[in-house]
This record gives structure tokens, C-alpha cells and sequence, in this order.
């Protein structure tokens, strides 16, 4: 976090886009002052000397991810279909790809 | 009571409660229909014809879940909550469901898509959040119990704010099958409650292993306990970092008034240090949004909620329009914030840093436990409820009204807001924590306290 540089407004058009988030032009301004604020803030913990750690906390039981993972009925009080803007024939209809036509 | 005349007094109720704007859902014909099938069921079980509020973000089929969002207005779920499902077998009624920040983002409730939510008591200030709605419904009496949900303190504090009981349990210990994930690595289902007894009882129904969530724990579930007679044999380590100089002089006093009863009731006090506690928001404030990033992706416009076509009609239009317009300012700024810290070249500065200071706060529980401590005692939050408005210009002066509880998420332990007098006229909670899986020790303790602690008396 040494070379931890301020968020400008290039930096969060880059993570709207990664978070596939429109923001307007007119926030944009407010989000870096913000953002910057918040990142500023949890910057402390490069303060905290961690380099000799290996192992992440993880809270709950450690077998949970060596579960066999086997199906089975999750029963539902309506199908996908009540809940989705668009369906048919099994499949969520989305709008064209647009970008991917054309290339 | 049968369960006919408990949902016509409960409907009463939330009728005469409307103007705290609790309640996101709630109609008389699906209390009444509660009320029938519990006065049908042959043994109604232990929580026979208790009406209970469930946080908005707690799936239920019958009615609509939000999470106070936009981007899931109207949507009805598929499936029923396992704690709820586990609450109704036990004879409980679902009241309502409750008012919330915006996907349990927020310590005030004011980050509602729906509007703020009234503290009961003063109508100006907040309840405190994300499980506003729930404290407030049981802080003016409309239900005995309601659910809230735990990511980092969003029932402790609330409940602390509200003068009500609230109960975090060991993650693990419920089933988060039909919670909303926001940070999977620390929601919890938790409880409110008028009194000890009735969070007690709730929890000890819903908790026990769920084969459709493998992060429950394989132990059985927690008991009821018997409250204590007196503190004799424990010691409650009292963490020097959570008492600073500077702490609230009502908040500070009602704690030294829980100290002494402690002491009276025959405890021994011990002071202990969590030196890394000090890191808890900020680390908080890299892990869940990080993990909000990534749950909240599946918001898009495509499987549920509300389409927002973008203008150039595209799908990843759609994506972005749906959820920019969808998602509220406090949502966007963590999605963005949980984005940034988990991309590349930020990942290894912010999110493993993180995961690092995570694991040495939850060691220093784990080692002032070792060191002979039964419970500790904190306060659940810096000051009384403060003002709608104060905090909601700067997110960081809202995160820290979190400061006393947000480690002990990060160390998934078990802990509880218990009311312990009033300053000005507004409630102040005392804190108690416990080792992994200890709710039934601190449940006991707890209920020594309660039956001498003047809930209702100003402390200074």
C-alpha cells in the first residue's frame, strides 16, 4: 500500500465498468471524493506488520468445502420463468449481444 | 392465546406502529392465515402463536422480498428461508416483513429505498441499522421477537440504540439458506427480542446443521438455558481498546453500572487486551464489500427484479442500466469500493492485507479466552441513536457507529446487545461476547444481569 496513489475519476469509470455499474457523469465527481475518503480510511491497515502470515480466516466448520457436492431437489413454489423479466423455451431472453455481433 | 386472536392483535398493532415505517410488507389476510395454521396444528411447538418480523432481506414465498432495493421491487421468492420454516413448524407467525438498509448496507436504516425508519422513542433520530425495522418493531412492543441479519453488528447495534435485546449467534450455528448474501463469510440470521428468554427461544429453533447450507455447523442445536442465579465462578474480561477516554459519558456510565453488578452478582472482572481490534472497521470495510462485489452481481436484469433497457439496447446495456438505476448510493459506493480493492494490482494491498488483519483479531479473542476469560463486556456502540441526517454525508463517520461490534463478525463469534439504562432518555446496551459456540453460557449470564439491570433507568 506504499505506492497507494489517490482514486481519480479514471479509476472509478474502470471499476464501474468491472462492476458492469452506469454512472451518471454528474456523480462522478462525488464518488471519487468519496471513494477516496473510504480507501483513505481502510489504508491504515498497511500500518499492521503482517508479512510473516500465510493463512487467511476463514470462520465455520473447514470441512464444509471437502463436502461431496450431490444434487438434489430444492423444491420451488414457482418456476424460473414467474420471476424473470423474459422467458421462453427454458432460456432467460436478454436484448442482442450487440458488441459480440459485431465483431 | 390462539393463534386467531394473536394475528388480530398483532394487525392492531402494526396498524397504530405505521407512522415508524417498519414494515416493508405486512397484510392482515396473511396474519390471519398464520393465525389458522397454527390453531391447526396438532402441537404448535414451543413458539406457539408468537408473532414474529422478519427482515426483508429473509426470503419468504408468501410475500415480497426487497432488501429495501429497487432492483428487487415486486420480487416474490421461489422458496422459504430455512429459519423461517424452522419457526413456523415451531408454531411462530411471520408478522411482517421489516424495513432495512438497502441490502443490510447501513447503521441507520436511512439507506432504505423505501424510506428511513423512526426511532420509536424519538422520532428524529434513527433506530440504528441495517435491522432497523425489526428493533424498532420490538422496541415499541408491536412483535416479542423479529429476525434481523448480522454481517458486521446490524442487530447489536440497532438493538442497542433501540433498548432491546439483540442476539448474533456463532457463524455457523443458523442456516443462511434464503438470506440475501452480502458478505457470505459473515451473515448471520440473528434475533431480536423483548427480553432475553423470548431471543432465546427463537434462536434455539432455528439453529442445528442445514443440509442446504454447508457452512452450518454439525453440532445440535442450541438449548434454551437456564438463566444463572448469580455470576459466581465466571470471569468477564473487560477489553481495554473498546473502553477509550473519549467514549459517550451515558454509554460509559451505564457500563460502569453493569461492571458493578457484575461484581455484586459475585463475577470476577479481569482486564484484557484485543490490540488488533483497532483494525476492525477498516478491515471490515475491505472483506464486506469485497464479498458484496461479488454477490451482487447476480442483480443484472436478467433472472429477476425489474429490466432497465440502457439506450443502446445491448445486454451489457442492460447490466449497467439495470443495476446503476436499481442500486442505491450506499450500495453503489460499496459495490464500486469491493470492485476496486479485489482488482488487479489493489488485491494483494487491500483484500489479503485484510484477510491477514482478520485472522489476528479473531486470535486475539481466541487467546483472551484461552487465558481464563468466560465472556467479555464492551459497549455495543459509541453513543445513544443519533440524529436522522448526521452521518449520511460521510460514510466513514456511519461505519464507525460500528466500531464495538464489527470484530466480532470478522471472528464469527457469538455476542448480545442487553439493555442497560437510559442517557437523556435514550437506550444504551451493554455488550457481551463469547467463545465460538458458547450461546448457551452467555445466554445464562446474560439473564443474571437482566433480572438486576434497570433497563428503563437514566444512567447519569
Amino acid at each position: 500500500m506504499g505506492e497507494r496513489v489517490s482514486i481519480g475519476r479514471d479509476e472509478v469509470r474502470h471499476a464501474a465498468r468491472l462492476a458492469e455499474l452506469a454512472v451518471p457523469e454528474e456523480e462522478l465527481e462525488r464518488l471519487v471524493s468519496q471513494l477516496n475518503r473510504i480507501v483513505d480510511y481502510v489504508a491504515q491497515l498497511e500500518r499492521l506488520p503482517t508479512e510473516q502470515m500465510a493463512e487467511p480466516f476463514l470462520p465455520g466448520p473447514t470441512a464444509a468445502a471437502l463436502r461431496e457436492d450431490l444434487p438434489g431437489p430444492v423444491p420451488l413454489a414457482y418456476p424460473p420463468e414467474a420471476l424473470a423479466p423474459e422467458f421462453a423455451d427454458g432460456f432467460f431472453l436478454v436484448p442482442r449481444h450487440g458488441a459480440m455481433e459485431d465483431a | 392465546m390462539s393463534g386467531a386472536a394473536a394475528a388480530r392483535q398483532v394487525g392492531e398493532r402494526l396498524r397504530a406502529a405505521e407512522p415508524l415505517n417498519a414494515v416493508l410488507h405486512w397484510s392482515q389476510a396473511l396474519l390471519d392465515a398464520e393465525g389458522g395454521r397454527v390453531d391447526d396444528m396438532a402441537a404448535p411447538g414451543p413458539l406457539a402463536a408468537m408473532p414474529i418480523a422478519v427482515k426483508d432481506n429473509i426470503v419468504t414465498v408468501e410475500q415480497p422480498t426487497t432488501c429495501a432495493s429497487r432492483i428487487l421491487e415486486g420480487y416474490v421468492s421461489p422458496y422459504t428461508a430455512t429459519a423461517v420454516t424452522r419457526l413456523r413448524a415451531a408454531g411462530a407467525m411471520v408478522a411482517a416483513k421489516t424495513n432495512l438498509d438497502e441490502f443490510a448496507m447501513g447503521s441507520s436504516t436511512e439507506h432504505s429505498a423505501f424510506g428511513r425508519v423512526k426511532h420509536p422513542l424519538d422520532p428524529a433520530r434513527v433506530p440504528g441499522g441495517s435491522s432497523g425495522g425489526s428493533a424498532a418493531l420490538v422496541a415499541a412492543g408491536v412483535v416479542p421477537a423479529a429476525l434481523g441479519s448480522e454481517t458486521g453488528g446490524s442487530v447489536r447495534q440497532p438493538a442497542s440504540f433501540c433498548g432491546v435485546v439483540g442476539v448474533k449467534p456463532s457463524y455457523g450455528r443458523v442456516s443462511r439458506y434464503g438470506l440475501v448474501a452480502f458478505g457470505s463469510s459473515l451473515d448471520c440470521i440473528s434475533v431480536f427480542g423483548r427480553t432475553l428468554d423470548d431471543a432465546a427461544r427463537v434462536l434455539s429453533v432455528m439453529s442445528g446443521p442445514d443440509p442446504l447450507d454447508a457452512t452450518t455447523v454439525d453440532r445440535p442445536p442450541m438449548r434454551v438455558p437456564e438463566p444463572l442465579p448469580d455470576l459466581r465462578g465466571l470471569t468477564i474480561g473487560l477489553p481495554e481498546e473498546y473502553y477509550p477516554p473519549d467514549l459517550h459519558p451515558g454509554v460509559a456510565a451505564a457500563l460502569a453500572r453493569v461492571r458493578n453488578l457484575v461484581r455484586e452478582l459475585g463475577g470476577e472482572l479481569r482486564e484484557v487486551s484485543l490490540p488488533h481490534s483497532a483494525y476492525a472497521v477498516p478491515t471490515y470495510y475491505i472483506v464486506a464489500p469485497a464479498e458484496a462485489a461479488a454477490n451482487l452481481a447476480r442483480y443484472d436484469g436478467v433472472r429477476y427484479g425489474p429490466r432497465k433497457v440502457g439506450p443502446d439496447g445491448d445486454f451489457r446495456a442492460v447490466y449497467q442500466a439495470t443495476r446503476g438505476q436499481g442500486f442505491g448510493p450506499e450500495v453503489r459506493r460499496r459495490i464500486l469500493v469491493g470492485t476496486y480493492v479485489l482488482s488487479a494490482g489493489y488485491y494483494d494491498a487491500y483484500y489479503r492485507k485484510a484477510q491477514q488483519a482478520r485472522a489476528l483479531i479473531a486470535d486475539d479473542f481466541r487467546r483472551a479466552f484461552e487465558s481464563g476469560v468466560d465472556l467479555l463486556l464492551t459497549p455495543t456502540t459509541p453513543t445513544p441513536a443519533f440524529r436522522a441526517g448526521e452521518k449520511t454525508d460521510d460514510p466513514v463517520s456511519m461505519y464507525l457507529a460500528d466500531i464495538f461490534v464489527s470484530a466480532i463478525s470478522l471472528a464469527g463469534l457469538p455476542a448480545l446487545n442487553l439493555p442497560a439504562g437510559r442517557s437523556e432518555g435514550l437506550p444504551v446496551g451493554a455488550q457481551l461476547i463469547a467463545p465460538s459456540f458458547g450461546e448457551e453460557r452467555l445466554l445464562a449470564a446474560a439473564a443474571a444481569l437482566e433480572r438486576v439491570i434497570a433497563a428503563e433507568a437514566e444512567v447519569r
